[in-house]
């Protein structure tokens, strides 16, 4: 029995102190564990604080030496001033800093909250404009900040963290690219396939700056990760910006890509859904059919400012000199046809638009509109500009909403009779007769006079032209384009014989005159042949719609 | 013309001729200051009354233009005529706002025919604006060019209406506007050109000849053939086309022909300036040597006389020797065998700008002294730029000369007793921190202030009607222009080498200590090492200023104490304080005010001496 005993006591002896040893090697596992956990937080911590120290560093000294420069040059008010300009830069990178570490540990810890929240993507993107336009130009870089179609500009979504994303990009490409160096920045819409309440945001951003080998770009998205190269040691970072940008984007359900080659440049393209707010409808006071001088030397925003003045029904004049600006005001004040506004681009080709703005502010008059579009910072701007005359600005890049706003809010205080504009244009009850040879040239022509609504007659040649006028009933058509050089009958023949025809419209029809001939004397021999007026080819498109716009609305 | 209209011009004609250099023959020193002091009361009476005369004459009648009657507008463009024509500038800046109010009047009547008038005026004396602006670069002047062209633009573009306007002036205005659009700098040489072709082929077409055969056509080409002939300083540049060459050598040609056929009938030389195109486009053309250009040149400049004050004369005189130091500049290599002909051609010039009848009047004097003044080229033995400009100041602008001497005087006095203080307050400037022995040091920055007070106001040169001949306060526009006195004066200091030194106090003594406020923007104070001393001008000149010689003009006048007081209460913003610091101190504000009544006589007496020009350090 007690034999028994002992070995049942032994037994449960053994038994406890395996059990004992199974739970004290599951301490040491999880002491083990607990180590190497201290010991790659430890780690970390030591990376973190490595890279970080030489970047708070280097502000915190700009910061105590200017301190101490601006102490020992008190009196000074300019010395101390600056000093304090200097320090008041170096604080806010260091601000900069302490926020990306904070992001970075939020969204660590998932802490990070996305708002659903309605935003103004053209307020967005302005708001990015002035806080990166500033350091490019500081550079001496380019930076275009264009749009493409965006027809979505209420959205829902979280307009801080976007942001935050753009100015990440499009501020890394600043830094990253050399002095003088050119960055694009494009920002477009598409509706999502499927899904009626959303759009898609596309958005790249392009630099002809260092760009990245292919081991780093691999690398990119990994926090504290930073080009390390002699061009990048004086450029400051965390190295956290690229990551907290990607944590951002794939929380808001998007992609990123980058494209790198070293030494040429970068390329970011992002895409974002965005939920679409529900459209707020402002009533526009625009005067349909009037027209609109542009003067712009850039074709690119003078075609952005044309096609949205097109689309709420305004007729476009486009002019890219100052002088040839002044000159159509004059000839249009002379027959009666002054345009409803003007708008002035940023640049002419032969002076500074404030400068015209000034001579047709005493053109035209104190009740004018003039409206300068610009991606200048209106606030630098503003006391000169309104001085010269201008009295509206629409900010770029340019949003059809900011453009026609500010154009209608002019028009509305300028007075503009809009039942008399809406009088005016009515050309679908017009006739044309284009006569032009070149199969090509008759569809540009035809293609460029329908969006008018007008109706356009073809003759392939003056023969045609002629027999189509004869035969036709009087007043049958209200104005004709006449090429010069035609096969089987010249423009010239064709025009004397239709002015010689018996009847009371031949002599009253306004011919028009198309051709690349044009020098003094071919204007003349024009004008001696009985057209009314000429135009050079290639015909511009605002040029046409000049003439419909005077001859049927004036 | 009014009763006041024609006051206004006698007393515009009495302030210039008050303004110029008074002769010395029959005054002792102390006469001579007393008259120049009562010269100066008469002008202070003058220019009281002409404004009183304008506020109470004129202003009204432009404020209420509209309802003016035909005979009041009349007179009132007769007025504008008056204060400026052909070889007589009275009052451009006047002349200009008539032109803008009665081109203001014709909008608001949509009086056409007035429009493309007051259009074309106006832009006559915005193109006298940009003629004082010779020198400085285009980004500068372009304003003023614009301005300039928008008049002649707007009423050029009646041309496509020529048919339809019946009036004969009218027509005549407007081929004239487009004839000047070509006028003032352009961007590129060709563009200018291309204009002037333009503007012959219209002109030459007889389907506008046959519309108005009244118009005096031949000479409107004649005149036209005359622009594109003044073209030829662009050849200078290498920016023409073979086909511009070819225009401006057809122009050239013509001119010259019938130059040559004028002055045959008189039986006198051809005009020197025709002459030279004559040459200067033969070289373009590879019909002559650069050698062959320049010995050329100098024989034209060997025809002139010292006694002849023709246009002509004077042109070959004055204008021709600039082209001709641009033409060396191009070539330094040609400089070492023309040194002792340029020398000279110098002395030559100056004693010919001395005999010269006081016609202050005569703008063309002055704008090609300016194209001298920015061609100049410094040998060994050459009279000094600084003492040259200096020269021109005394002789055409004595009152400025005065009032630089003052600012030089008490700068120098104001300096010294700083180095006294502090030894190394100048230490930014290199070769004043070289130096050790303190009385050396003192000298040294003595002299380098007085330099700097005695040129710091060269650029007012370019200005000499507004400062010196101008009848009333300035106008906005004036005051703006007159701003621009800044960087003439720097771009004419740093053209040469022995008064580079002194070109930060052109540029910057107009520039607020703390940046804020005045002019220009080019100035940047921390980067400027010598801005301790441009602070000192910059003060000295400001005390000068509203305590005697711009009160005229800006109305502002106070007592010395008053200006010191004034001047310690902007410490910090308008001066420095280190400066103003030292304004606390009684006995250097006695010192300083003394320094401004020794410099006032010292002037004087140079004036009436004349012997200033070799005593100079801005030599």
């Amino acid at each position: 029995m007690h034999n028994s005993e002992n070995m049942e006591n032994s037994d449960q002896i053994i038994e406890v102190q395996r059990k004992r040893i199974a739970e004290l090697e599951r301490e040491i596992t999880t002491l083990k564990e607990a180590l190497m956990a201290a010991e790659e937080a430890n780690k970390a911590k030591s990376r973190f604080l490595s890279n970080m120290s030489h970047d708070i560093r280097t502000p915190m000294n700009a910061i105590m030496g200017m301190t101490s420069i601006g102490l020992s040059h008190i009196d000074e008010k300019a010395r101390v001033h600056d000093c304090l300009g200097k320090i008041q830069t170096a604080a806010t990178h260091l601000m900069s800093l302490v926020n990306d570490v904070l992001d970075m540990s939020r969204i660590d810890s998932d802490r990070l909250t996305l708002n659903e929240e309605p935003f103004s993507l053209a307020d967005l993107i302005h708001d990015i404009s002035v806080i990166v336009r500033p350091q490019a130009a500081q550079k001496k870089q380019t930076l275009k900040i264009e749009i493409g179609r965006i027809e979505e500009e209420d959205l829902i979504g979280d307009p801080l963290h976007l942001r935050q994303i753009l100015v990440n990009i499009i501020g890394n490409a600043v830094k990253y690219t050399q002095e003088a160096g050119e960055i694009e920045v494009w920002f477009a819409q598409r509706y999502a396939e499927g899904d009626s309440d959303r759009v898609w945001l596309d958005f790249y951003c392009k630099d002809n700056g260092m760009g990245m080998s292919p081991e780093f770009l691999q690398k990119i998205f990994v926090p504290f990760e930073r080009v390390h190269s002699e061009a990048t040691s004086k450029i400051e970072g965390t190295g956290l910006g690229m990551s907290i940008v990607k944590n951002l984007v794939e929380r808001m359900e998007g992609q990123i890509l980058v494209e790198s080659e070293e030494g040429a440049g970068s390329c970011f393209t992002v895409n974002l859904p965005m939920i679409m707010a529900p459209q707020e409808t402002t009533a526009l006071h625009l005067p349909e059919g009037a027209s609109v001088l542009i003067a712009e030397k850039r074709k690119e925003r003078a075609g952005q400012m044309a096609r949205y003045l097109r689309e709420v029904g305004l007729v476009s004049v486009h002019q890219e000199a100052g002088a040839q600006a002044v000159t159509w005001l004059t000839q249009a004040q002379y027959e009666g046809h002054m345009p409803c506004a003007m708008l002035v681009g940023e640049e002419l080709s032969d002076m500074q638009v404030l400068h015209l703005a000034s001579h047709v502010r005493q053109l035209a008059g104190k009740e004018f509109p003039i409206l300068l579009v610009s991606e200048a910072d209106w606030v630098q701007l503003e006391y000169r500009a309104t001085r010269a005359g201008i009295n509206g600005f629409v900010p770029c890049p340019l949003f059809k909403s900011r453009l026609l706003g500010t154009l209608s809010k002019l028009l509305g205080e300028s007075g503009v009779d809009d039942d008399q504009a809406q009088r005016e244009l009515d050309y679908s009850a017009y006739r044309i007769l284009l006569v032009e040879d070149i199969e090509l040239n008759q569809e540009i022509a035809v293609e460029l006079l329908s969006v008018t609504g007008v109706q356009v007659e073809v003759a392939d040649d003056g023969a045609q032209a002629v027999e189509k006028f004869e035969n036709s009933p009087e007043g049958y058509y209200d104005l004709i384009f006449m090429d010069i050089h035609m096969p089987v009958m010249d423009g010239y023949e064709a025009t004397r014989r239709i002015r010689g025809m018996d009847r009371p419209d031949a002599m009253t029809v306004w011919i028009v005159a198309m051709t690349a001939d044009a020098f003094v004397e071919d204007v003349r021999q024009a004008k001696e042949s009985g057209m009314n007026e000429h135009i050079s080819k290639p015909v511009e498109p605002s040029r046409l719609q000049e003439i419909l716009y005077r001859q049927f609305s004036g | 013309m009014q009763p006041y209209q024609e006051e206004y011009i006698a007393n515009l004609r009495e302030i210039a001729a008050l303004a110029a250099r008074k002769k010395t023959e029959g005054y002792s020193l102390t006469g001579y200051q007393e008259a120049l002091v009562k010269n100066r009361m008469l002008i202070v009476q003058k220019v009281e009354r002409n404004m009183e005369l304008l506020r109470e004459g004129l202003f009204p009648l432009l404020d209420h233009l509209l309802e003016a009657g035909e005979e009041e507008l009349g007179q009132l463009q007769e007025f504008a005529g008056r204060l400026f024509q052909v070889g007589e500038e009275l009052d451009v800046g006047l002349f200009c706002q008539i032109h803008q109010a009665l081109l203001n009047c014709a909008r608001l009547k949509k009086d056409q025919n007035g429009m493309i008038r007051e259009l074309y005026w106006l832009g006559i004396g915005r193109n006298n604006r940009c003629s004082k602006l010779i020198g400085l670069e285009y980004p500068v002047i372009e304003n003023y060019i614009f301005e300039m062209r928008l008049c002649f633009t707007e009423a050029g573009a009646y041309l496509k209406y020529f048919d339809e306007i019946e009036d004969s002036e009218t027509r005549g205005y407007i081929l004239r506007a487009r004839a000047n659009t070509a006028l003032g700098q352009y961007a590129s040489a060709s563009e200018k050109i291309a204009r002037v072709r333009q503007t012959l082929q219209i002109l030459q077409d007889h389907y506008y000849q046959d519309k108005e055969p009244g118009l005096p056509w031949e000479r409107y080409i004649f005149m036209a053939h005359r622009q594109m002939a003044s073209s030829i300083s662009y050849s200078r540049e290498n920016v023409m086309t073979a086909e511009d060459v070819e225009s401006v050598m057809e122009s050239v040609y013509i001119v010259y022909q019938a130059h040559m056929q004028e002055a045959a009938e008189r039986g006198e030389h051809p005009p020197i300036h025709s002459a030279f195109n004559y040459c200067a486009i033969s070289y373009y053309c590879g019909l002559d040597t650069f050698d062959g250009l320049l010995t050329k040149t100098e024989h034209l400049m060997d025809t002139t006389e010292i006694t002849d004050f023709s246009s002509e004369n004077m042109y070959g005189m004055i204008s021709l020797p600039a082209f001709y130091l641009q033409y060396l500049k191009q070539f330094p290599e040609r400089i070492p065998g023309r040194m002792s002909y340029i020398e000279n051609l110098y002395r030559r010039i100056l004693d010919y700008v001395d005999v010269f009848p006081d016609a202050p009047e005569n703008e063309m004097l002055f704008l090609y002294l300016r194209q001298l003044a920015n061609n100049y080229i410094e040998t060994a033995d050459s009279i000094p730029y600084g003492a040259f400009l200096l020269k021109l100041l005394m002789r055409f602008a004595p009152d400025i000369y005065v009032q630089s001497y003052i600012v030089a005087k008490a700068a120098a006095a104001f300096c010294e007793m700083i180095v006294a203080e502090e030894p190394g307050f100048f230490d930014d400037i290199e070769e004043i921190s070289r130096i050790e022995d303190l009385q050396e040091k003192k000298h040294e920055v003595g002299n380098f202030a007085m330099a700097c007070g005695l040129l710091h106001d060269a650029g007012k040169i370019n200005f000499i009607n507004l400062y010196a001949q101008t009848g009333r306060q300035w106008f906005e526009e004036e005051y703006e222009m007159t701003r621009l006195h800044t960087i003439v004066g720097e771009s004419c200091l740093r053209e040469c080498a022995s008064t580079r030194r002194y070109a930060a106090a052109a540029l910057g003594h107009h520039s607020w200590y703390d940046g804020s406020h005045g002019y220009p923007d080019a100035y940047e104070r921390l980067a400027c090492r010598e801005r301790q001393m441009v602070d000192v001008v910059s003060l000295v000149d400001w005390l000068e200023n509203v305590t005697d010689a711009q009160c005229l003009f800006t109305g502002v006048r106070m007592t010395f104490d008053a200006a010191v007081k004034t001047a310690v209460s902007l410490e910090g913003r308008r001066f420095s304080p280190l400066l103003t610091a030292r304004l606390r101190d009684g006995q250097i504000v006695a010192q300083l005010e003394r320094a401004f009544a020794e410099g006032r006589k010292e002037a004087c007496r140079q004036l009436y001496e004349e012997d200033f020009i070799f005593d100079h350090p801005a030599k």
